[in-house]
């Protein structure tokens, strides 16, 4: 009798599993079978981290499926590490979304390569026909076709504590040596100079890469990435070395090679540091953010990366655009994939700039927006700049991009010799 | 030992305990501060005033909505873990056959799979059986990844079972089902405590698995549904706080339960023995 | 008795429930992780064979001996602190006066996530604000270390929370294993006039022997597999410092884009802690470990 009750004990709860999950699956199976369209879509903005970006999209979402009858965008939202994780494991067993978001350029290469994603000159040509800003859509093309509809357009540039600089007698600096006098003083007074958060590593890339445009001209880069030059032309070598010579004055905070982004961008917000270089998709920190103290937004002043010993444009930036949006090749809807995609990026246009103070990649006509005064100037900012170099990792292959942070930490952390970290980059180029 | 003796240690048990206990109420402290005193304040000085609303913020986001999914998930899982891990244990140690020592190395090798070079085989597995987005898969995985170190723990507790148990079991017309269940389980039951405090806090914390094979927000676990809290107050280190300290305080109390039953079990058994 | 204890419809209905189990959902996806292993696949495009090439780049490549390195210290730290849990069980198990509270207080940090723990340790550690640095300005240390930014120190801080965090488990382990130790020896030991000590040593060690040797085991190969707290935290930097193996075969896999060495670093690592398992389980053994 026992054994019979434990015989049954055992089985039934292993069973029970066996049908649960069969159940389960079963019901997934004919929910899927309907006659209605479903596009899949996913994004990285989080109710959570961006609320702002996360409401938008859901109202996008909203109008489409009001103006198209049996078309339901089935969603999922995960952060941005999440989602890249998860968009490798999905792309393995080649079952993307039928829409989603990419990055431009080194990150889309793979993808194209592997024919996941589908090209896009239809609607470029079509229904968005000259509605990107120029530059932007270009970052997303490969081999003549373009396969992803960007969505926002960054460029860095140095975020000030105006409130600090005054207190100090400080001005925006133009030059460098300027900007070695400013950090100077500041550390005479106590006050940490530059917030930097260098465990991300893509931050101390952006300071290399203007030392690098100062120096060596807005091309001499890109070409060395795409192998028209050299990495160890002398203008990269002199900007690693203007990088180690602001190390050894104490620009940065303290411990920034283990502090990440977040922690750098938290010690400029509370005042500990000065003057910060990041990407204007920080802009609403600065200025409609709500959950920051009015006396600190209205503190904030930016200026643009000052020329190096005379040389170099300030008018040429690093930046591009962020996320766009791909549809997947192998999509079951991928007319109204397509479709939404379009769809998506017209609605985004308008809404992101005054509901979540993006820049879109899409043009927009900044005077009839009532925009802080900063967004109007960083606006005037890209209408005059002559040249915008793509983030540096972004346009590496993604083994090389791995190489180039890792080397920006050795070379902040001074552990590399400006000459061996050039040729540490040419290495990796030149064995792709 | 000596007065002194004590005194030494005591203050040696006191300065161990507070380190292991000092960093949680520091993260209780700053999760009722906001920026400006996290920041500029001392971090060992109370809050000047106490912001529950840091608590009220997370709670309003949504947070609720991840919590049953947790809790069911985590304790199917462990049930089903802890019964086939004992039940394993017991056929491998008291039990003669020839490939025991075989079965047994093969679990010990399932406790050193990187499991990040499991989840794209997995996926693609579930992905076949159509167990992609159902929890079901979760609850499996779990269930599977749990059971070698389960079983780790197991061993050295059945090793020390007194043979002569089993021995009177069986000559009193004991069935082994009979003797399973109605002796040796209950037996073991300080350290299947144990067992089920481990495979509690590993399932509850799991987020590889949850955030790779279920998509829809219905079946998140309330990990998944942290990770996009914590990037919510990037600026907002209270909330931050506020967030982790609502995630443990479920497993805090859920620990304090079946951590008497560590000691209550034993004191059971010994009376029987 | 014999016969009854080697049934083969009893052990096979209590032991294939598990072993299907794990063959299904641990077996075959190490095997395919060996199968990628020798392929050339980005995770992408379709995968090219390309035999043992990436074992053998595996090999020769320093970054991953050096990854490797750090995870054999990982796991040494981990081993020899297993004494202290121990010293700590051993006490708790004694019987002192407020031991009950001491023990769940002392596990208390195993309950939190690898994702808070990672978030309170960063500010431990944070140079300028940091609970620790904090510290040690109070006690007048002029220029505290930024301990996650160095290369020669982040590697020995970042033991600190791991050692921290599975202190309790350890503890949980020995201190169920020291309570079912029958009270009737103790006591007669002490009748007879043993010292504590002696008690500890000479009557509850060689009982829980078992038991510890099962810990050193998970001690290793936790160790050597470790990833969560390392790839939050300082995500193996700056430039590799703090690499362990499981993060640097995680950034192959996903960030460089290079599945199939990745695969193979997942497999050599699994190798690896095969290995030093084996040779650990050897060391220790002792006749009476066959005694079942």
């Amino acid at each position: 009798m026992l054994k019979r009750k434990a015989f049954a004990g055992v089985f039934v709860i292993f069973l029970s599993v066996l049908v649960m999950v069969g159940c389960s699956s079963d019901e997934e199976a004919n929910s899927s079978s309907g006659g209605d369209k479903t596009i899949e879509f996913m994004h990285l903005w989080p109710e959570g981290s961006s609320a702002q970006h996360n409401k938008i999209v859901s109202d996008i979402i909203k109008d489409f499926e009001s103006e198209h009858d049996g078309v339901t965008i089935d969603l999922e939202v995960l952060s941005n590490e999440q989602y890249k994780d998860k968009l490798k494991v999905l792309s393995t067993s080649n079952e993307l979304p039928d829409v989603g978001m990419t990055w431009a350029a080194g990150f889309l290469e793979p993808y194209v390569d592997g024919e996941m994603f589908t090209p896009l000159d239809d609607l470029l040509e079509g229904d968005l026909n000259d509605s990107f800003v120029s530059g932007t859509a270009e970052a997303y093309e490969i081999d003549g076709s373009t396969y992803g509809l960007p969505l926002e357009l960054n460029i860095a540039t140095v975020f000030y504590n105006k409130a600090i600089f005054d207190q100090y007698g400080l001005e925006a600096p133009a030059t460098y040596e300027e900007l070695q006098q400013v950090v100077k003083t500041l550390n005479e007074n106590d006050v940490a100079p530059i917030a930097l958060g260098n465990k991300d590593r893509w931050t101390g890339s952006l300071w290399y890469m203007y030392l690098a445009d100062r120096i060596g001209g807005a091309e001499v880069l890109t070409n060395a990435i795409n192998r028209s030059g050299s990495f160890e032309d002398p203008a990269l070598v002199e900007a690693a070395d203007k990088v180690q010579e602001l190390v050894d004055m104490d620009s940065f905070v303290k411990g920034f090679n283990g502090l990440s982004d977040e922690e750098a961008k938290s010690m400029f917000m509370n005042e500990q540091a000065a003057m910060y270089l990041i990407a204007t998709w920080d802009l609403p920190n600065y200025t409609t953010n709500e959950d920051v103290p009015q006396e600190f937004r209205d503190s904030v002043g930016y200026f643009p990366f000052p020329t190096v010993e005379g040389e170099g444009d300030m008018n040429s930036f690093v930046g591009g655009p962020g996320v766009g949006l791909f549809v997947a090749e192998d999509s079951e809807v991928k007319e109204e994939a397509k479709e939404f995609a379009s769809f998506f990026v017209q609605e985004w246009g308008e809404k992101s700039v005054t509901e979540a103070g993006v820049i879109p990649a899409t043009k927009v006509d900044a005077g009839s927006l009532d925009l802080p005064d900063m967004y109007v100037d960083v606006l005037d900012d890209l209408n005059e700049a002559t040249n915008i170099t793509l983030f540096a990792d972004v346009q590496m292959s993604a083994d090389v991009a791995q190489v180039h942070l890792d080397m920006i930490q050795s070379l902040f952390g001074t552990e590399i010799s400006p000459e061996d970290f050039a040729k540490e980059h040419e290495e990796a180029l030149s064995a792709e | 030992m000596g007065r002194i003796g004590y005194i030494i240690l005591y203050f040696c048990l006191g300065l161990v305990a507070l380190f292991q206990i000092f960093p949680i109420i520091w993260l209780f402290l700053f999760s009722l501060k906001d920026n400006k005193e996290i920041f500029s304040g001392s971090p060992f000085a109370l809050p000047a005033e106490f912001r529950w609303e840091n608590y009220v913020k997370v709670w309003e986001g949504g947070i609720g909505l991840y919590f049953w999914n947790s809790i069911w998930i985590t304790g199917i899982a462990i049930i089903l873990t802890v019964l086939l891990a004992s039940m394993a244990t017991f056929v491998i140690t008291r039990m003669h056959w020839k490939l025991s020592k075989l079965v047994l190395g093969l679990f010990m090798i399932g406790l050193m799979i990187p499991i990040h070079s499991a989840i794209i085989p997995l996926f693609s597995m579930f992905l076949n059986v159509e167990l992609i987005d159902n929890p079901w898969s979760i609850v499996i995985t779990y269930t599977a990844y749990n059971l070698p170190i389960t079983m780790m723990i197991l061993l050295g507790f059945y090793y020390t079972l007194p043979r002569e148990i089993e021995e009177a079991a069986i000559i009193d017309g004991c069935s082994i089902h009979r003797m399973f269940f109605r002796i040796i389980l209950p037996m073991t039951m300080p350290v299947m405590s144990t067992t089920v405090i481990i495979n509690m806090i590993y399932n509850w914390n799991e987020f590889v698995f949850v955030n790779t094979f279920i998509s829809s927000d219905k079946y998140k676990t309330l990990t998944v549904g942290i990770q996009n809290f914590i990037g919510q107050y990037m600026t907002d280190w209270g909330a931050i706080g506020a967030t982790l300290i609502i995630s443990v305080v479920p497993i805090l109390l859920a620990f304090l339960f079946f951590s008497n039953k560590v000691v209550e079990g034993i004191s059971s058994s010994a009376i029987k023995g | 008795m014999n016969k009854v204890m080697s049934n083969k419809w009893i052990i096979a209905l209590y032991v294939l429930p598990a072993l299907l189990l794990i063959a299904v959902l641990i077996f075959i996806p190490l095997i395919l992780t060996g199968y990628y292993g020798l392929m050339d696949w980005n995770g992408i495009a379709t995968m090219e064979f390309i035999g043992l090439e990436n074992y053998i780049n595996a090999i020769q490549d320093a970054k991953f001996w050096e990854s490797a390195l750090h995870s054999f210290l990982l796991a040494l730290f981990s081993t020899l602190s297993l004494l202290v849990y121990l010293a700590i069980s051993l006490i708790l198990a004694s019987k002192i006066k407020g031991s009950d509270l001491l023990r769940k207080i002392y596990l208390i940090p195993m309950l939190l996530s690898s994702v808070a723990i990672a978030q309170l340790w960063i500010k431990v550690f944070n140079p300028s604000n940091g609970m620790l640095n904090s510290i040690l300005m109070a006690l007048g240390v002029d220029n505290p270390p930024a301990w996650l930014a160095e290369p020669s120190i982040v590697l020995y801080a970042i033991f600190i929370p791991i050692l921290w965090q599975y202190a309790g488990f350890y503890i949980l382990i020995y201190y169920a294993a020291l309570k079912n130790i029958p009270e009737p020896l103790v006591e007669a030991a002490r009748i007879d006039g043993a010292t504590p000590l002696q008690i500890a040593y000479k009557i509850k060690l060689p009982l829980i022997m078992s038991v510890f040797k099962v810990t050193i085991v998970l001690a290793i190969v936790g160790s050597l597999k470790y990833f969560d707290l390392i790839y939050v935290m300082t995500g193996g930097g700056p430039n590799g410092a703090s690499e362990v193996m499981a993060s640097y075969m995680y950034k192959l896999a996903f960030s460089s884009n290079e599945f199939g060495y990745g695969s193979a670093i997942g497999f050599l690592l699994l190798i690896i802690t095969l290995i030093v398992t084996v040779i650990v389980r050897k060391a220790t053994a002792t006749k009476e470990e066959i005694q079942y």
